[in-house]
């Protein structure tokens, strides 16, 4: 029986009647009036080129274009954590797609016909798209003036090189680490680069008024930030915060794809230039595709040494980012994972170097799992090989070896509680470790995976969240807050926690998407830091509400605060049973006194959160000294494949998934990450990836060729596994949980392979092509050997 | 610029397009109903379902002027006079994420259910292939049509 | 998306009044059936017609016809008319398999069967199916009617045997022998929606007489005549089934692409033939066969 009315309950989400009816507005479902302007974006066809000459004339003179811009209009930088990224292209293009040129068109037709008639010439410079290719000594360089970027104070960009960050993490004594140990085992690991996919594209509206104001309605998941980075940008142009206002509307998907600011500057900067006009700007797929952020590709080299009875000795991590054309945003994945490439267990001495390089694609930033599933999958295939060669069980290899609380990071911070443990016990059961299937089918073989995971929010040591609250005359909410509902719930999890506090039931909560000039500062919904961060906040706000509410009270009717509390969204006291004061009888209209005078008036309340105890300091050699995580959350997974041998098509019988989250708020969505987030983690195993050419072109850039999962491609069954160590400065003990239900997804399935097939796949994807020709190919050595 | 009327939700609407004017947008932009989305703009992913004479199409593969006299019907019209059974057990059961896809989701469900009211998973999956939900992983939106089904719809 | 692209949209009734504008129009109209590529084609750009003729309203273009000694399928009928009619998936099992693996539902409503095979994408899957029935494309201009054998129809990628002043009729097809079975194995790289990677249409009766046709493994589809030379009036044994795998390479003409690998392809359509051909045989013995699951996953 949970302590909790409202907490650890499987609430109904508030945003469903919206959702479901089709009343939702979305940043493209907005009304501007014929006052709408429509850009169309010119994108760079070259890798890699000078841009010698752009001629708008053609442009310009079709029927309906209002006006056509370049870089020269805005010679402005912008980035998140280091200023590399231009509004538009300016003296030179970096990868196939960036934005070069907007066509403003009365229509989106004529903008559309207009852009087709901008003409670029270009003088094309050798490109490069490998990141192994760009750290070479004889590597053409994509940021000559990388040294005079300015940028956040934990980055180490190489000048004069293609290395935009290098995070080193350095513990005990790799070498006698190695030398204790029995078995030195050591290989690479590839993994592509991935798209989101939300099926909303990103939208942004720009809007400057007559009177200098600009706001920007975005598609986002960072209306702050993006905020900021507008007024950063901008300030040249007289722009100040106070001028500036994001408004963030539904959001149709977010995958860390909406995190930050990526086109939504366009329409920001545009607007500034067509005062009493707003200008959309809307994506298509292929835009998605090529102009956003993707995730970044990994080459990672391996190095584990284990005693005879499986204890981890040492580990040597070199994980090279392919992190493209900028990496204002993506440096931190490299940065995040280079803190914590150690995964969930204990190691004594470490070596690991995270390189973000530069390359001529795309640039990489925030996805689902913030680099942890690309290191995952090298990390875990490689503990399951190793535990094999030990002849270990791989469990038993994991159990002993996992990290628990109290343990020392790579970089020297203490780990916090976790279930780790449990987790990987109760996966274990759940999918029967150990027990081995036969398929029906003689033409197919059944293998089991296992992986475990952790990931820590990846945030700047000041990052905040915040919340104000509102009573109305019927005794409803208004929780005005200002993180994104990106379909994971958010607005109910925040509902639940006030609700908890004031004994309000969630379903007279209202939560509206955010408005910066309305909402209270919130960093950006990223990291899975939403429900600690913001849920603190909210708690925060609650108890001040309530503390407002009890003081009153006290004040009043003359009962000490101590025993007053609120039940029923009432105030009731411990000893008079009887004394009950319904919330709406005076949380806006106040209580009237004997002699007709009013005491109190509307409850307004407000709470802020700032992890006080984290530090990004630290030394640069070895990364000890600071505080850069707040907490790591943990879990298992573990499936049971089927492949047929010859075809090598796989389908996944049973997915099992634990995860701590510290305190399920709401166990339901929980589960709904669970079955959502595994999905979107196996088919990044199994189907998709971003191919391109060697000119840097995307030969994939739409759902014809980059295959997302559809119904037909869910598991038989999913198991969905929630542990609850509490988190002690989380709300009510709760921790994220968003993208780390990705995580274990890769490993898991080529594990499972292996254990089926005996046939180890280093490199993502493990297509059934794939798996089927490498078998092929065995078979074929072995006979040639026999022979 | 030629005149358009068609049944829009029940209600037959007048409407000057263009031939190169795709439904979905004339839906939108023109016509006021937002229900229907842009998601691929080549029929991959189904956000923009609607139901054309009781059948559900991709109004991003159609040219507004080619329903001249037909019936649309949107998640709007779904919608009115209330909620079906169908779409309260999406929200009962917290069968949507970002809510997306969810109208194309409702209108291809819609559809299977006229044809066949106690479908199987199999065939609710078959059903819904054509569109696509980057969010729940699925089951969540089968479990939903499964339950309504259960209870028997209207 | 906003297509930049204009033209001029006409909605002939009448057979004549459509044939009357194509000849006159030349090559500058492209019909419009379905759609569901030709909307994508114009808002892309890939191709730019200054006329579009609707051909959906002519009231003399028929849908589906069951007849005793065949079946003809109108250019108005789509992927889902196919589906939905019960003498075609009992006696044209072959053709409703195809049918189904078309995209999805909210495709196959507007798409029709005729336009697919005016597309003349090499991996279009209704062609192997045409191919197995030997089907007949029936077209007409304002000069008159001709017909144009299937296995004649597909000249190269995207390139057809009609002239630009040629309406698709329909298509008709032969009923099959009493006794048979057919089934339709599409490659793809997931169980989703894909364009098929491989196609194989079989189709066999209880002569032991075998029809083969492939898509997606070559620049046209293709019947598989040695194969079929091969099995005929033999019985399906294991040395057979060997011997005609090894014919399987010379029989088709696969490339490596962004979709599958050639070696993949050739590979899968020697495993596609063996299994379909098994499937058939399992059918014609009166055993149930689920054709999706049969290649995995």
């Amino acid at each position: 029986m949970s302590r909790y009315k409202f907490v650890g309950k499987d609430e109904i989400r508030i945003d469903g009647r919206e959702k479901v009816s089709g009343a939702a507005i979305y940043a493209d479902d907005i009304d501007f009036g014929p006052n709408l302007l429509y850009a169309e974006i010119v994108s760079s066809t070259q890798a890699h080129a000078n841009i010698k000459k752009i001629d708008t004339k053609a442009a310009e003179k079709v029927e309906g274009v209002y006006m056509v811009f370049t870089g020269k209009d805005f010679p402005y930088k912008f980035g998140l954590y280091m200023k590399d990224r231009f509004i538009f292209a300016q003296d030179k293009v970096r990868f196939v797609g960036e934005q070069v040129a907007a066509v403003i068109g009365r229509t989106p037709q004529a903008a559309k016909k207009g852009a087709q008639l901008v003409k670029i010439e270009y003088e094309p410079l050798p490109a490069v798209t490998d990141q192994m290719v760009a750290l070479g000594k004889n590597s053409v360089l994509l940021h000559p003036e990388l040294g005079e970027y300015p940028h956040v104070p934990w980055f180490f960009p190489k000048a004069g090189t293609n290395i935009a960050h290098w995070r080193k993490t350095r513990k005990g004594d790799l070498e006698k680490g190695f030398q204790e140990a029995d078995l030195v085992f050591e290989d690479e690991y590839h993994v592509p680069r991935y798209a989101h996919c939300a099926i909303e594209t990103h939208v942004a509206i720009g809007k400057y008024d007559l009177s200098g104001r600009l706001t920007v309605w975005s598609s986002s998941q960072s209306p702050h930030t993006q905020r900021h980075l507008f007024a950063e940008a901008l300030s040249p142009m007289g722009l100040t915060h106070k001028n500036i206002r994001v408004i963030a509307p539904h959001v149709g998907g977010g995958f860390g794809g909406k995190a930050g600011v990526t086109m939504e500057i366009i329409p920001a900067a545009l607007a500034t230039k067509l005062p009493g006009y707003a200008v959309k700007l809307r994506w298509t797929r292929e835009q998605e595709f090529v102009n956003t952020y993707q995730r970044l590709g990994v080459v990672a080299k391996l190095k584990v040494g284990v005693k005879k009875d499986g204890t981890i000795t040492a580990l040597d991590h070199k994980i090279y980012w392919d992190a493209g054309a900028y990496v204002e945003y993506g440096a931190n994945v490299v940065n995040a994972v280079g803190l914590s490439a150690i995964g969930p267990y204990r190691i004594p001495n470490v070596s690991i170097d995270s390189v973000c390089v530069y390359t001529n694609l795309p640039p990489g930033g925030a996805y689902r799992g913030f680099g942890y599933s690309e290191m995952l999958f090298g990390l875990e295939s490689h503990m399951t090989r190793i535990a094999h060669k030990l002849g270990m069980d791989e469990v038993q290899f994991r159990l002993k070896n996992a990290i628990r609380e109290g343990d020392s990071t790579a970089y020297g911070a203490e780990m916090n509680p976790s279930g780790l443990k449990e987790c990987i016990e109760k996966v274990a059961k759940e999918i029967e470790w150990g027990r081995k299937h036969k398929s029906k089918d003689p033409r197919k073989a059944i293998g089991k995976g296992f992986a475990i995971f952790w990931k820590a929010p990846a945030m700047p040591p000041n990052a905040s969240s915040s919340a104000f609250l509102k009573f109305n005359e019927d005794g409803s909410i208004n929780l005005i807050i200002s993180g994104m509902d990106i379909g994971q719930g958010y607005q109910t999890v925040m509902a639940q926690i006030a609700a908890e506090i004031l004994s309000v039931p969630p379903s007279k909560i209202r939560v509206e998407t955010p408005d910066t000039d309305r909402n209270p500062y919130e960093w950006q919904t990223v990291a899975s830091h939403i429900t600690w961060g913001s849920g603190n906040a909210v708690k925060r706000a609650a108890l001040d509400a309530r503390e407002q509410i009890l003081s009153l009270v006290e004040r009043v009717f003359c009962i000490s605060k101590d025993q007053l509390y609120l039940e029923d969204e009432a105030v009731k006291c411990t000893t008079r049973k009887n004394f009950f004061l319904p919330l709406k009888d005076f949380v806006v209209n106040g209580i009237m006194t004997g002699d007709g005078t009013y005491k109190g008036g509307p409850i307004n309340a407000r709470g802020m959160f700032l992890p006080e105890f984290s530090s990004a300091n630290s030394d640069p050699e070895t990364s000890q000294g600071g505080h850069p995580n707040v907490h790591y959350t943990v879990g298992a997974g573990a499936l049971i494949l089927e492949i047929d041998r010859e075809t090598g098509k796989m389908h996944v019988l049973k997915a099992v998934e634990a995860i701590d989250a510290g305190q399920a708020i709401n166990p339901d969505l929980i589960r709904g990450q669970i079955t959502g987030g595994l999905l979107q983690g196996l088919a990044t195993v199994l189907y998709e990836d971003m191919r391109y050419d060697k000119n840097g072109k995307l030969l994939n850039p739409n759902f014809t060729d980059y295959k997302i999962p559809t119904a037909m491609d869910v598991p038989d069954e999913i198991v969905p596994i929630i542990v609850e160590v509490p988190q002690p400065d989380g709300p009510f003990g709760a921790r994220g949980i968003g993208e780390h239900t990705m995580l274990p997804a890769a490993p898991m399935i080529a594990n499972a392979v292996e254990d089926a097939l005996g046939i180890r796949v280093k490199d993502m994807p493990i297509t059934a092509e794939k798996v089927a020709m490498t078998l092929l190919n065995k078979t074929a050595a072995r006979r040639k050997k026999t022979k | 610029m030629a005149k358009l009327t068609l049944t829009l939700n029940n209600e037959l609407r007048s409407v000057e397009v263009k031939p190169n004017e795709i439904l979905l947008d004339v839906l939108r932009d023109k016509l006021g109903v937002k229900s229907p989305k842009c998601g691929c703009d080549r029929g991959d992913c189904g956000a923009c379902a609607v139901l054309l004479d009781g059948r559900s199409v991709r109004s991003c593969l159609i040219f507004a002027i080619e329903v001249e006299g037909q019936s649309v019907i949107t998640l709007e019209g779904i919608s009115r006079p209330k909620l079906t059974k169908l779409q309260e057990t999406f929200i009962g059961m917290n069968s949507f994420q970002c809510g997306y896809c969810t109208p194309g989701m409702i209108i291809s469900a819609t559809e299977l259910l006229e044809k066949n009211p106690h479908p199987s998973r199999e065939e609710i999956q078959e059903a819904l292939s054509g569109n696509l939900c980057r969010c729940t992983g699925y089951t969540p939106i089968f479990n939903a049509i499964l339950a309504a089904t259960k209870r028997g719809r209207k | 998306m906003a297509v930049a692209h204009e033209f001029k949209y006409y909605r002939p009734t009448r057979l004549k009044e459509a044939l009357d504008l194509l000849s006159s129009l030349h090559d500058e109209a492209r019909l419009l059936a379905g759609g569901t590529d030709l909307a994508v084609y114009i808002k892309e750009g890939l191709v730019q017609p200054r006329h579009v003729l609707d051909i959906k309203h002519i009231r003399e273009l028929e849908k589906i016809k069951v007849q005793a000694d065949g079946l003809f399928i109108g250019a108005n009928a789509t992927f889902s008319d196919i589906l939905d009619n019960a003498s075609i998936k009992k006696s044209y099992l072959l053709l409703w398999e195809a049918a189904r693996s078309v995209a999805s539902v909210g495709i196959r409503n507007r798409a029709t069967l005729v336009g697919n095979i005016c597309s003349a994408v090499p991996s279009l899957d209704s062609a192997p199916t045409l191919l197995c029935y030997e089907a007949v494309v029936q077209l007409m201009s304002s000069k008159g009617e001709r017909t144009v054998p299937i296995s004649k129809w597909f000249l190269a990628p995207r390139k057809t045997a009609a002239r630009p002043d040629e309406i698709v009729l329909g298509v008709s097809l032969n009923k099959p022998a009493e006794k048979h079975a057919g089934c339709y194995l599409k490659l793809g790289r997931y169980e989703g929606e894909d364009l098929a990677q491989a196609g194989l249409g079989v189709l066999m009766n209880d002569k032991q007489e075998v029809k083969l046709a492939w898509c997606a493994v070559g620049p046209v589809p293709t019947r598989s005549l040695q194969i079929e030379k091969l099995l005929r009036g033999k019985a399906l044994t294991p040395a057979l089934i060997r011997k005609s795998k090894a014919l399987v390479p010379s029989e088709i003409s696969p490339i490596t692409d962004i979709r599958s690998s050639q070696a993949y392809r050739i590979h899968m359509c020697q495993i596609m033939l063996e299994r379909g051909l098994q499937a058939c045989a399992d059918r014609l013995s009166g055993k149930k066969v689920d054709t999706l699951k049969i290649l995995g996953g």
